[in-house]
């Protein structure tokens, strides 16, 4: 088989499904190229591409919408403390009145309140931490595993580079959520142990993808004329390979960060993440289950949040591969 | 093609076996907290003649390595051991559970096809139209929705909401048993809509993007020189270039949805194979992780390898023939 | 007709047809008022038809492992026990031996069987049937998980260690008379066996194998063909039944995947008794009627919210630094409001526990724990008292539990109320499994369980719980006295004596606070309209040989 199958990264994995992200295609994968795919995207060279990419960017509508939205939230989940609080109530005090539970949405209570009689709204906002959060660290820790085991196999090959990719596969076979739930249940259910098992998860799709830049960096003359003067491999590798092999790490890094606050959610949806009574978007779904019918708008407005914020990662990550890529531009 | 079949079936090997070794290694005492035994009493202390037993009998007191091997030697026997708790052959067990999933798992896949090619097709056929912006968004938008809250909002809208407005009327099922009044299949239309959301999206954008660089090609370009008209070179010659990675995206699709819609199961309470491992998590109960876990990896593998073989047969441009490494 | 005149009779049409509509949507929920149902009184019960009830899969079916309420559930239909209980006063009744005794200091107990009783198969039930059942049970290579049951029988911790294959203690005497020595005086033994899985078993069955899908048993009720898991249990009435002859044709156990399916399948009018999700309850109660003693259904009379014999409870380990000290627990459980939790969590339908015993067993008394009060004021004192004036000093404790339970809700109450005496507390949520160790290897400071009778008596609430050795005992709580105590109330043959005892006992042991009782369960079920004295008891059994449905 030839090799540009296996650089392909898989469509699921930037955003993981319910089914799991089950990247199992390593050699079954005749995909065609997705508009999210990313092998196109390497061999990118010059230093102005990045002014290019940024005006191409702007251009972009959506994904313009996408990043005002995530700054958005980001400038409200910071700034909560000084005005959620105060206007609708604390996320975590509980308010055992009569009559303080269940409240449908109202002026005071825009989103209601939920069975302990805390505001929804606020429990929203302050849920954008917990998922933002998750979901920078647990790619952050995608990246290193991930860029760390795809240097090695890339630049190395041979041996190193079986060894890593077999380790993919073996990854990639496994049930994702399941695989996520059972490492959790070794970790504990916890906000820190959600984003590391979230975070060891990720990383053979990120060594994938940067295996393969540097496959096609590697030969480049450039780089064999630095190992020509001597230049130290980790020299050649920061120097001259990373910089060219960065940007679909960047497309893939911001879709992947959308697709780790899915599996968050999910996580906590099913009692295997963030634990309460922190507020966080899946475990306030999953208050919610058996509420659903009673309390409609326990249910409504997380999932709004999850949706939008994730939807507003993909779009920057649509939009960001179409301006980093080279194909583009011709 | 032969020689190609039995290297990809010698392929899996490593991977099978890595797969059950991270599934021992994280059930290793010290590993994984909770002790299996104990779980089967729960908070009450459980006799210890019978923690002997079944120390014994699941070969608790070899040393892991050992217990490896005796599981790997069942394991080819075709024994997946028992359950801990309930004292069921696992087998047993997902026999039980499977056609649940399969139906389940096809009524996914009908979904994502009828909806993700229609989509897919419109959208390329209309290129830079309304109904393309609108489809690329909407698949957008369905890789963005978390699936249980997807499953959720039906639920409250085609289970309750709709039933109020039309006074019981017009609604659905919700879940796998609920109502005799609806015909069997009936009961699968959320749920399986639910579980094929995202998938039906990556139908639809692979159907776009392919049916788009097939009108492009150079055989097309010589069909509508020749005369015949754009519906006839479309749908004679770019739908099915484009339909066979689309088939395999299926395929593949199938072996993933069996894996584990965990999510959509939990939601609709439908009693699948992922809930069951799941839950099996949670209780300690390896024999039932383990089994499940290979049953799946295992099926989904084989469903690789069917794809994959079907698309070298369909497509007499792919040739597997020795390393290109 | 003008052409006028046809607008006016289209826009009529149109209007008429709206108001039908909004008619029709306005009158739909009206119609589902509480039935009006005639008294059905004069008519006296019918035979015939099936009751649909709903279990989640059982673990097992055979009494060998009937420890879960699923599983028992069918078990108690298939089999009988030596005694019963009344399914409210949970006063003990003949079930398989229509008497019993015990000799004066309650070691040997004579049960004398119903001559002429069959099982399934045909065959009569001798007093060897028990003994084989009990053995079966008692030897681990059967694996079963509930042996305890039979601890007091003499000979059981040999047949335990493996150095007897036999209850030395059992002797079928001859056909109908089962003699039982135990190691120790009991005199409550006699409740023991009334347990679902100490019924007679055939071993010719056994032997046949498939005895665990299929069981074969002395019951009302007979299966007809084996489980067919994650999907049903059927069976259908025993024709050749010693007892009263049910009503009922047969039970369609139907096993569903969880709570809020049946309760779908119930509103479909597919399931005839269900559990009601919380958040559900009042608006049940309205559609349905509440049951006037909790435990009776009839129609229009439906929803059952009578106490269960369970108690839920806060552990505190009396091992702990903090904690050891009798004052601060006090103070403690003192700052929790239990009927805020009952009522914020549960929509009241849990009780706030003043005392560990329920309400149902026999001996109850109220506000038996002084400390199990709602009382900040004291809280606060006590809190002084012990050195910590205002929590001031006080270390942040661990409020420890289970996740995927709803247990939540309930911690973050008791949090809340922690920090209005000063205390800090977090929430430490973990799995079942990581949880029991915790326990087991008394690392937690404040965690959660629940403890269900399986007898109903008050030594259960308080033997296994508070006796020092008892592997139960996960406060970890010590009083030598109390030890005595219990085990002096276990040889006191005299009943009302004995309970004396044990009343005494409860109140002592609730002086020292050594755990927080929160709350009894109630019941939170629902059946169907045409459902007639269906009897969902306080152990949470359904007494399927009484009932009857509307034809």
């Amino acid at each position: 088989m030839t090799d540009h199958r296996e650089e392909r990264p898989n469509p699921r994995s930037g955003v993981p499904t319910d089914v799991g992200g089950h990247e199992t295609r390593d050699e079954a994968t005749t995909l065609p190229v997705l508009p999210g795919d990313l092998h196109a995207v390497t061999g990118l060279s010059s230093r102005t591409l990045w002014g290019d990419a940024w005006r191409r960017l702007r251009r972009n509508k959506l994904a313009i919408i996408g990043l005002i939205w995530i700054v958005a939230v980001v400038l409200m989940t910071v700034s909560a403390d000084l005005w959620v609080a105060p206007l609708f109530g604390d996320p975590l005090t509980v308010d055992t009145t009569p009559g303080a539970s269940l409240q449908s949405p109202s002026l005071e209570h825009p989103f209601g309140t939920d069975k302990l009689g805390r505001d929804v709204f606020a429990r929203v906002v302050y849920g954008a931490r917990v998922s933002l959060t998750v979901g920078v660290l647990a790619v952050s820790i995608s990246l290193a595993i991930g860029l760390m085991l795809g240097a090695l196999s890339g630049y190395y090959g041979r041996f190193v580079d079986t060894l890593v990719m077999r380790s993919a596969d073996v990854f990639f076979a496994f049930p994702y959520i399941l695989f996520a739930i059972a490492l959790i249940a070794v970790l504990g259910p916890s906000y820190r142990n959600v984003f590391i098992a979230i975070g060891i998860l990720g990383w053979p799709s990120i060594a994938r993808v940067f295996r393969s830049s540097i496959l096609s960096v590697k030969e480049n003359e450039y780089v064999d004329a630095a190992r020509a003067m001597g230049a130290s491999d980790f020299r050649i590798m920061f120097r001259h390979i990373m910089p060219n092999a960065i940007a679909p790490i960047i497309v893939y890094g911001t879709m992947s960060i959308g697709g780790a606050i899915i599996t968050e959610a999910a996580l906590s949806f099913l009692g295997m993440g963030v634990q309460p009574p922190t507020p966080s978007w899946g475990l306030m779904l999953s208050d919610a289950k058996s509420l659903m019918f009673r309390a409609p708008w326990l249910t409504i407005w997380p999932g709004f949040a999850i949706l939008t914020t994730v939807l507003a990662f993909v779009l920057m990550g649509d939009g960001l591969r179409d301006a980093l890529d080279v194909k583009m531009k011709e | 093609m032969l020689k190609y079949t039995v290297r990809r079936i010698f392929q899996m090997i490593p991977v099978f076996i890595g797969v059950t070794l991270i599934l021992f290694i994280l059930r290793a005492p010290g590993v994984l907290p909770g002790d299996p035994v104990r779980m089967i009493t729960g908070e009450r202390a459980i006799p210890d003649a019978l923690r002997e037993q079944i120390v014994k009998k699941h070969a608790l007191d070899q040393p892991l390595h050992r217990q490896y091997v005796i599981y790997i030697g069942n394991l080819l026997q075709g024994d997946l051991g028992e359950s801990y708790q309930r004292g069921r052959p696992v087998l047993d067990i997902f026999a039980d559970k499977f056609p649940n999933t399969l139906r389940l798992a096809f009524a996914g896949i009908i979904v994502e096809i009828i909806i993700g090619l229609t989509a897919g097709i419109i959208s390329a056929v209309r290129q830079y139209s309304f109904l393309d912006v609108l489809v690329t968004l909407s698949t957008s938008i369905l890789v963005s929705v978390p699936v249980f809250w997807l499953g959720m909002l039906f639920q409250i809208f085609f289970g309750i909401k709709l039933k109020e407005w039309t006074g019981g009327a017009v609604h659905l099922p919700i879940s796998q048993m609920s109502s005799a009044e609806f015909p069997d299949w009936a009961h699968l239309i959320l749920p399986a809509i639910t579980l094929a959301s995202v998938s039906t999206a990556y139908v639809a954008r692979i159907m776009r993007s392919q049916m788009l660089e097939a009108m492009g090609q150079d055989y097309i370009r010589t069909a509508l020189a020749k005369g015949l008209t754009r519906r006839a070179v479309t749908f004679r010659h770019g739908l099915k270039n484009a339909l066979i990675p689309v088939v395999t995206f299926v395929g593949i699709d199938f072996g993933v949805m069996m894996g584990g819609a965990i999510l959509t199961e939990t939601v609709f309470s439908w009693p699948g194979v992922g809930r069951e491992i799941f839950l099996a998590v949670g209780q300690r109960d390896w024999p039932i992780v383990m089994g499940g876990v290979i049953i799946i990896v295992f099926l989904v593998m084989i469903i690789n390898l069917i794809v994959d073989l079907s698309y070298a047969l369909l497509d007499p441009r792919i040739r597997y023939g020795g390393d290109a490494e | 007709m003008s052409k006028r005149l046809r607008k006016y009779m289209a826009l009529l049409l149109v209007f008429g047809l709206a108001f039908s509509v909004m008619g029709l949507a306005g009158c739909a929920p009206e119609e589902e008022e509480p039935p009006d149902v005639e008294e059905p009184v004069d008519e006296g019960p019918v035979e015939g038809g099936t009751f649909v009830y709903y279990i989640t899969e059982p673990a097992y079916i055979d009494p060998l492992n009937l420890f879960e309420s699923e599983g028992t559930q069918v078990g108690q239909a298939v089999f009988d026990s030596l005694v019963a209980f009344d399914p409210i006063t949970s006063e003990i009744m003949p079930a398989a031996a229509e008497s019993w005794e015990p000799n004066e200091d309650a070691t040997v107990w004579t049960f004398n069987l119903v001559q002429g009783a069959k099982f399934h198969n045909g065959r009569e039930v001798t007093a060897s049937d028990f003994k084989y059942a009990w053995e079966r049970i008692c030897n681990p290579e059967n694996e079963s998980e509930i042996p305890y049951h039979l601890a007091a029988v003499l000979g059981y911790d040999e047949m335990q260690d493996g150095t007897a294959t036999e209850l030395e203690g059992v002797v079928a005497v001859d056909d109908y008379t089962l003699e039982v020595t135990l190691q120790y005086p009991w005199a409550d033994f006699q409740y023991v066996v009334g347990h679902a899985a100490l019924a007679p078993i055939p071993a010719e069955e056994v032997e046949a194998g498939d005895f665990g899908e299929m069981p074969i048993g002395n019951g009302a009720f007979k299966m007809t063909e084996p489980w067919a898991h994650d999907q049903y249990i059927n069976v259908e009435r025993f024709e050749d039944y010693y007892g009263d002859r049910p009503y009922i044709d047969g039970i369609e156990f139907k096993i569903l995947a969880d709570m809020d399916t049946a309760f779908l399948e119930f509103q479909a009018g597919n399931v005839d008794f269900t559990q009601i999700p919380t958040g559900q309850i009042q608006t049940m109660i309205d559609e349905y009627g509440e049951s006037p003693d909790g435990y009776t259904a009839n129609p229009g009379q439906q929803v059952l919210l009578g106490t269960e014999l369970a108690v839920y409870y806060l552990l505190m380990n009396n091992e702990d630094e903090v904690l050891q000290d009798p004052i601060v627990r006090r103070a403690l459980s003192l700052a929790v409001d239990r009927q805020a939790i009952c009522t914020t969590v549960f929509e009241d339908t849990r009780e706030p526990a003043y005392g560990i015993v329920p309400d149902g067993i026999f001996g109850f008394q109220d506000d038996a724990w002084e400390y199990s009060r709602y009382d900040v004021e004291q809280a606060k004192e006590l809190l002084a008292e012990a050195g910590y004036p205002d929590g001031e000093g006080f270390p942040t404790i661990t409020l420890e539990y289970n996740t995927g339970a709803g247990h939540e809700d309930i911690l973050q109450l008791v949090q809340n109320d922690f920090q209005e005496i000063g205390v800090e507390a977090e929430l430490a949520g973990m799995e079942w499994a990581q949880y029991l160790d915790m326990l087991t290897e008394r690392t937690y400071q404040i965690g959660r369980l629940g403890w269900i009778s399986s007898y109903p008596i008050m030594d259960y609430f308080l033997y296994p719980l508070f006796h020092s050795e008892s592997e139960d005992n996960y406060a970890f709580y010590v009083n030598l006295e109390v030890d005595e105590m219990l085990e002096e109330a276990r040889v006191t043959v005299d009943d009302d004596e004995r309970i004396e005892l044990y009343r005494d006992i409860e109140r002592k042991i609730g002086d020292d606070a050594p755990m927080m009782p929160l709350m009894f369960y109630r019941h939170s079920h629902v059946a169907s309209d045409r459902v007639m004295d269906g009897v969902y008891s306080a152990s949470g059994l359904f007494d399927f040989n009484r009932v009857w449905l509307l034809q």
